[in-house]
């Protein structure tokens, strides 16, 4: 007990002790998801090579944490925050008192709000958009499916509103089971709630729509484990690499829209030493594109 | 009682801030950011001081973090219908208050054992708020009154630091000093011994259940305008917490006993290391294992101030 409460003591001492003047906070409540991982790795790496200290804070879905660190570290006095899959009117009222104490709030994935000086995002919903189309015209354009979705996420919101505009526009497709996706645990809760679907409508499940791709992965572990004869076909969004390692290997996971997420990432860092260096964004929104990602484009031959 | 395990808690916390204040002076140690984690640990104290009354019938709540989503959840939603803010309030209060109670009255009434009880409604209620946000977060219609009740500073303090205050005051008031906290303190003591002696179990059960979840609702209310937004799962964070911070106030001012100020206290240990640790830019992962040492060496510290009895 004492030897690790040395340990730590000897840490904290340390991090106080390597904390200067480039100081750049990222906050997160979704570090456990793979995208926001993903996105938050390729900015440390890129920030190790300005000479930045970069500080990870993940509050696990927590917004009142969240608000409470942005706090803090506005008083710490950061270079910049960086805010990663939120929506910053979530906490409009501490992003605005960092802004006012000078300090730029940069979102990666997220929304604008006032104090915001800039969101590196794609645009959602054209990434719901592709996500649909993509998957109607898999399908032949009629059948029936499954909806996985998670409407606290704004942008995963985004996505879930191009789903109902291409449903408007495809009649034959209907939606014939949907379900809110829990966060953090998205892939079993996913896989849960699937084999209660195949277990339901069986052989009337034609594809499943995935706002993301944990529950898609989750989906189809489903269907491999209790209906490996399904044809459904899966698709889902953000180029998770698991994903296109399940497309790769010919499952009914057939195709995710990548998200450039270190793009986002690079992205970021690049607009951050700019303002450091004292000059105002030239866009408030910048939006880092997107392309569906399938065995077709993969060059995988599943026949 | 000795001194140490009387007050270990309280000398543990002036050397963490201590520490802080010396690792960073222009950081930590400035009076604004003190100031602020007063506001930081209110919510926490808020819900924990709630979760005090439980724990004093030896009994646990576990529905406080769906309560305080709910309450934020069924606000913004009378905002969007058209209600006043007093008639809102009023409504989302009773409404914790009521699923505390009814709790409360099944823990009571038919012994389902608390964890039981309260893993179920909170269960129930979380469903509940999913179902009217949709699962979405609610920003619209939330009046710039309603919002004040949770931001700004009345002479220098933080709006959100004198609730705070006045549910430590609430609580100590209601344990220490009525007839119903004393009921509820025999309860915890020996339920069978309580009755026998004529206590009323039911009612300072039921009560005790209702208070806990009010308190849960107030801080959901709070949170939402803190916030400018009400999350349905937005509350999920702080049942953990709240007891964390009510074990550690147990270890402070009365041996093993819940009481307003030691949780108080125990909420503020939370939030300092919260906020101490992130200033300087330590790593969630260490952040965690500090806090839960933290509560280890709390309860080492009062052992050894028993021993020393």
């Amino acid at each position: 007990m004492r030897t690790l409460t040395t340990l730590l003591a000897a840490g904290i001492f340390q991090f106080a002790a390597s904390a200067h003047a480039e100081d750049i906070a990222v906050l997160t409540p979704y570090l456990s998801s793979v995208a926001t991982n993903e996105m938050i790795e390729t900015f440390k790496t890129e920030s190790a090579a300005k000479g930045w200290t970069v500080n990870v804070v993940d509050t696990r879905g927590d917004f009142q944490q969240l608000a409470s660190r942005v706090e803090d570290v506005a008083n710490a006095g950061v270079k910049a925050i960086v805010l990663v899959s939120v929506d910053p009117n979530q906490i409009g009222d501490q992003v605005a008192a960092a802004a006012d104490k000078g300090i730029p709030v940069i979102v990666l994935d997220g929304a604008l709000a006032k104090g915001v000086a800039i969101n590196i995002t794609t645009d959602n919903f054209a990434l719901g958009s592709l996500l649909s189309d993509y998957l109607f015209k898999a399908m032949g354009d009629k059948g029936n499916i499954v909806k996985f979705f998670h409407s606290a996420h704004p942008g995963v919101r985004q996505r879930e509103l191009a789903l109902d505009k291409a449903l408007g526009e495809h009649p034959g497709i209907k939606v014939i089971a949907e379900h809110y996706v829990q966060v953090p645990g998205p892939i079993d809760n996913a896989r849960q709630a699937m084999e209660t679907f195949v277990r339901q409508y069986g052989d009337e499940i034609n594809g499943v729509w995935a706002a993301w791709d944990e529950p898609a992965i989750g989906a189809l572990l489903a269907i491999q484990s209790d209906k490996p004869d399904s044809k459904a076909l899966i698709a889902g969004i953000d180029g998770n690499p698991q994903a296109i390692d399940l497309i790769k290997q010919c499952s009914n996971l057939v195709a995710t829209v990548r998200q450039d997420f270190p793009g986002i990432a690079r992205t970021a860092v690049k607009e951050i030493a700019a303002v450091i260096e004292g000059k105002k964004p030239e866009k408030s929104e910048i939006f880092v594109s997107a392309n569906v990602i399938d065995r077709a484009s993969l060059g995988v031959s599943c026949n | 009682m000795t001194l140490v395990s009387r007050f270990g808690t309280l000398l543990g916390l002036g050397v963490i801030v201590a520490v802080f204040s010396v690792l960073s002076p222009h950081g930590f140690a400035q009076g604004s950011n003190l100031i602020n984690i007063t506001q930081q640990m209110s919510l926490l104290a808020i819900v924990a001081l709630g979760a005090a009354f439980v724990m004093s019938l030896s009994e646990f709540d576990l529905s406080i973090g769906a309560v305080v989503s709910m309450a934020g959840i069924v606000s913004v939603t009378l905002f969007g219908s058209g209600w006043g803010i007093l008639a809102t309030v009023i409504i989302t209060l009773g409404a914790g208050f009521a699923v505390g109670c009814i709790s409360g009255f099944f823990v009571a009434i038919w012994r389902v054992p608390s964890f039981i009880m309260t893993l179920a409604m909170g269960t129930i209620v979380g469903g509940m708020t999913f179902w009217v946000s949709g699962g979405a977060t609610l920003f619209s219609n939330i009046p710039v009154g309603f919002r004040d009740i949770g931001r700004g500073y009345v002479g220098g303090i933080p709006v959100l630091t004198l609730w705070a205050v006045a549910g430590t005051l609430f609580v100590a008031f209601i344990l220490d000093w009525t007839e119903l906290g004393r009921r509820i303190l025999a309860i915890g003591g020996n339920r069978e011994a309580a009755r026998l002696a004529g206590v009323g179990v039911v009612p300072a059960t039921v009560w005790a259940f209702g208070l806990c979840t009010l308190m849960a609702a107030l801080a959901g209310l709070l949170l939402t305008a803190r916030l400018g937004s009400a999350h349905p799962t937005g509350g999920n964070g702080f049942l953990l917490q709240a007891y964390a911070a009510a074990y550690l106030g147990m270890t402070a001012f009365r041996d093993g006993q819940p009481n307003a100020a030691g949780t108080l206290l125990g909420a503020a240990i939370i939030a300092v290391v919260a906020n101490g640790l992130t200033i300087l830019g330590v790593p969630n992962y260490l952040q965690d294992i500090f806090t839960g040492l933290i509560i280890i060496a709390s309860v080492m510290v009062r052992n050894f101030g028993r021993a020393a009895d």
